[in-house]
């Protein structure tokens, strides 16, 4: 018997190293990376001026009142844009999955336009239409003032309607037709069925949808430095004590506490999106609307209205670009592409290759992880699971905070990686480790296990599983992961504009520049080439999972 | 080739799985492990295979220890009720992947692909996707890519349930052919006793984890060893022993069974007499190539069957006579 033991154990050995590295390269990379940095913005929050430890820098802070006022004003903000997203979301939900309108994929994509964007794009657009100069504000002769929370509220609102359509929709569509057809048997009549059937079904879509906005619009600082003006959020607050004051550990303390809500209201999406999604039957009817002209013309006309707000900034945004004189001389013109900042198009470039790095090492760094983690038990998988939620609660500005703290360091090994793009890409594979962690998790349990026993019976070792089997039967995932990284890569500024140098920065950060210095046609020239690339990236994203559907 | 599970017990958490389980087979033979759902069969199935490990007990073939040893490396063949093909890898490759694991020639796999897909009668569908063949299909692919290795047991996990009738009973009889032309010792699970009686050299019959009998179908059908077995394989009639002594006493002639058994008559081992008395017809089924008659018997109710079509219409009386060797004496449990 111990011929054949023999080999066995070997082969057992392969198995539990591949294991034992899929699973130990991601978490120590997350424990660098995130639990690290993280842990660094909690202890310069308490070292003192004097470099003694005590919590004198939350007692200064919260003695200012420029800091409470920078919270109410957060707080405010984030949940009027909350209230109006979840009214506008709603809205366009219920007419795509509930309604027939004409046209349900270009609504959505007209609501999904501004996710292709750098968030100032929001700003920029409000500011070409309303702004001092606006096209608006000049037509109308009208004395509006778009600085501010006015401002803040639209570009937020449209920053995060795409994320709260999808959550909102995800819930609409797990409607079980046999229901309302029961409402309609007792006579119950179109807008009760609304009220006592469909909101009840969906409270916690809605609330799922709910928290995500808000922790989305009270993190969002690109929107803020556009069109924020003097309406001070926490935000800005962290910008201003850091790179304004230089105090970065006051700045630590306001992180912190930004910290706090977001946390919880991260928390209380993840507990909502569980009751919503956690039990979807599986012999439920699906609905499908009939047309009913006195719901359908009216959410029709309401939803395009929606969805005509991203359009438009967009739009405007790259019209913008191209016009001589913004709003004298509409004459087209290139002009604007010659861009006058530093570096010119060079961050643009640093950004397309900070993102392909990040599509790379995110999509196999969740990969793995997710892999090994399918293979461990329970109670080891739960506290990283935790972990890896941990990331989304954390506010960009924060994370970008946490790498000066952590990298920032001269001495310290990692202090090699500090102002270089490979830190940036890292940053932004940290910052949104959790939605590809989530999709990732969700393509891994798709794949059958009885096709990886059979490949196991038939004498595959894990690696080979992985080459054979796991990877083509989850390639699109991996694809999904990959592009989303890019993606996000391409248009993130929060967490990046702390670990920007003078010869790596990236394209948001240039657009800001450009938009601070009055340039805002350049900015919008620069916004447009890096939206050119996203939706390049989307459309090759597209592409890339039409060819492996039809390939399966 | 003898397989030999001893004393295999395995826990998930508060629920035990599998109690205790002993049997040995040999090849070529062909078992079926038969019981109704959640009662360990997949369990034990997989115990086997070695996808996962008993918590106590030992597993052995020709003598060698193979409790700790993980699947891949035993080289047992298996087949899942569905979804188990390689769905980006032809039916081809799918056949070749476990040669080509054994990094074998090109050549060689070739040939032995060519070989199975004849086999299975489908040497037109080499260079198909799995997506691209129907449900029985598959499980055709499935089953050459099982034995293409040459494994020393066969294993499958209801491999039929997934399929519509006419497609069960092709395959069905495929797979009886393609065992007995290789000689491979064959597990089987299955929770349809029809399937079990058709295919199985013996049946492992379970109950709640538990061994409840192990015999040839043609021993589980006549001589049930309690009421459960009694009941799952096929139609019965239970009486207590209280009953028998008072309406058909001759059955006790020459028995002698523990107190608390029940008698057990299969409903064909009782013959109607028109025209004589003893029970009335209730109710009659026709079932095609058979009927059957429910009777209304001073002891309870009895179920009997008649080939064919019956004479008998509900509320006739007829005698009955059951013969005293026909009568099994099961335990209560
Ligand atoms: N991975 C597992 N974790 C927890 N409990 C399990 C697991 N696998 C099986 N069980 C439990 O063990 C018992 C036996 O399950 P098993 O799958 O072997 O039943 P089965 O006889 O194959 O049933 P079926 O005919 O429905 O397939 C059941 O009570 C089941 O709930
Ligand atoms: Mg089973």
């Amino acid at each position: 018997m111990s011929a054949t033991a023999a080999p066995a154990w070997r082969e057992l050995d392969i198995d539990k190293l591949f294991l034992g590295f899929c699973l130990f390269v991601p978490l120590t990379a997350l424990t660098i990376f995130f639990a690290y940095p993280l842990l660094t913005v909690v202890t310069r929050s308490l070292t003192e001026a004097d470099g003694g430890i005590g919590i004198g820098n939350y007692i200064r802070i919260l003695n200012a009142p420029s800091f409470w006022r920078a919270t109410v004003n957060s707080l405010v903000m984030s949940l009027s844009t909350t209230a109006a997203v979840l009214m506008c979301g709603l809205v366009v939900a219920y007419a795509v999955h509930r309604c027939k309108v004409p046209g349900r994929a270009l609504l959505l994509g007209a609501v999904s336009l501004p996710l292709l964007a750098p968030s100032l794009v929001q700003g920029l657009g409000l500011i070409f239409l309303l702004g001092r100069n606006g096209i608006v504000t000049k037509t109308t002769g009208l004395d509006i003032n778009i600085y501010g929370f006015w401002g803040l509220l639209i570009a937020n609102g449209l920053y995060a309607l795409p994320q709260a359509v999808l959550i909102i929709g995800a819930a609409l569509r797990a409607a079980d037709a046999r229901i309302y057809e029961a409402a309609e048997i007792l006579g119950t009549s179109g807008f009760r069925k609304f009220v006592d059937i469909t909101l009840p079904n969906i409270k916690f879509g809605l609330l799922s949808a709910g928290f995500i906005v808000f922790t989305v619009t009270i993190t969002d600082f690109g929107n803020a430095a556009t069109i924020g003006g003097d309406y001070a959020i926490l935000a800005t607050e962290i910008y201003n004590q850091v790179v304004g004051q230089m105090n970065f550990n006051l700045g630590a303390v306001v992180g912190i506490l930004l910290l706090l809500p977001t946390i919880l209201s991260f928390y209380l999406e993840r507990v909502a999106s569980q009751r919503q999604f956690g039990s979807v039957s599986d012999s439920a009817v699906p609905l499908v609307p009939t047309f009913t002209p006195k719901r359908d013309v009216p959410m029709t006309l309401a939803a395009w209205l929606v969805a005509l707000l991203p359009v438009v900034t967009v739009a405007i945004v790259i019209y913008g670009s191209f016009v001589w004189l913004w709003p004298y001389r509409f004459d087209l013109t290139l002009k604007h592409y010659a861009v006058k900042v530093a570096g010119g198009y060079d961050p643009l470039w640093t950004t397309v290759q900070i993102s392909i790095v990040a599509g790379v090492i995110g999509s196999l760094m969740l990969f793995a992880l997710g892999f090994s983690l399918q293979r461990l038990p329970r109670h080891i998988v739960k506290p990283i699971y935790f972990l890896c939620l941990l990331p989304a609660a954390v506010p960009g500005l924060v994370l970008g905070l946490a790498y000066i703290f952590a990298f920032n360091v001269p001495g310290l090994p990692v202090y090699a990686l500090y102002g270089t793009a490979t830190l940036l890409a890292i940053c932004n594979v940290t910052h949104y480790w959790t939605q590809g962690f989530l999709t990732t998790m969700t393509g891994l349990r798709q794949v059958p296990p009885t096709l990886e026993e059979s490949a196991a019976c038939l004498g595959a070792s894990l690696p080979r599983l992985v080459r054979d089997v796991i990877v083509p039967s989850m390639a699109p995932t991996l694809v999904s992961v990959f592009f989303f990284m890019f993606m996000r890569s391409m248009v993130t500024l929060s967490a990046v504009i702390f670990l920007i140098t003078a010869s790596v920065s990236v394209a948001s950060v240039s657009i800001m520049r450009l938009d601070e210095a009055g340039f805002t046609s350049q900015a919008a020239a620069y916004a447009t080439c890096t939206m050119g690339i996203v939706v390049v990236a989307s459309v090759l994203m597209r592409a890339c999972l039409w060819a492996l559907k039809r390939k399966q | 080739m003898k397989l030999h599970l001893q004393n295999i017990t395995k826990e998930f958490g508060p629920v035990v799985a599998l109690d205790d389980v002993s049997f040995s087979a040999e090849a070529p033979e062909f078992i079926c492990l038969l019981g109704p759902s959640g009662c360990g069969k997949t369990t034990l199935l997989r115990l086997i295979a070695g996808l996962s490990m008993p918590d106590r007990g030992q597993l052995r073939l020709d003598g060698e220890d193979l409790t700790r040893i993980p699947a891949r490396d035993r080289g047992f063949g298996i087949v899942f009720q569905a979804y188990s093909l390689f769905p980006n890898m032809t039916v081809a490759q799918n056949i070749g992947y476990g040669l080509k694991i054994r990094g074998r020639p090109t050549a060689e796999i070739k040939e032995r692909v060519g070989q199975l897909l004849d086999l299975i009668r489908l040497p037109h569908l080499a260079d198909r996707y799995p997506y691209q063949l129907s449900g029985g299909q598959q499980q055709r692919v499935a089953l050459a890519r099982a034995v293409a290795v040459d494994p020393k047991l066969l294993l499958l996990d209801e491999p039929l349930s997934a399929l519509d009738a006419k497609v069960r009973t092709e395959l069905r009889a495929e797979i009886r052919e393609l065992q007995q032309r290789l000689g491979i010792l064959t597990i089987m699970v299955t929770h349809d006793q029809e399937e079990a009686l058709l295919l199985a050299d013996r049946v492992v019959c379970m109950q709640h984890g538990k061994i409840a009998q192990v015999g040839t179908p043609g021993e589980l059908y006549a001589t049930p060893v309690n009421r459960f077995v009694a009941d799952f394989m096929g139609v019965s009639n239970l009486m207590e022993q209280s009953t028998i002594r008072q309406w058909a006493s001759h059955l006790l002639n020459g028995h002698t069974p523990p107190a608390d058994y029940i008698a057990c008559i299969r409903p064909e081992d009782i013959t109607l007499r028109p025209g004589a008395t003893g029970a009335r017809v209730r109710q009659v089924h026709f079932l095609g190539n058979l009927s059957r008659i429910e009777l209304d018997w001073p002891g309870g109710k009895l179920v009997a069957e008649e080939a064919g079509r019956t004479s008998l219409v509900p509320g006739a009386e007829v005698g009955i006579d059951i013969a005293p060797h026909r009568c099994a004496w099961v335990a209560p449990q």
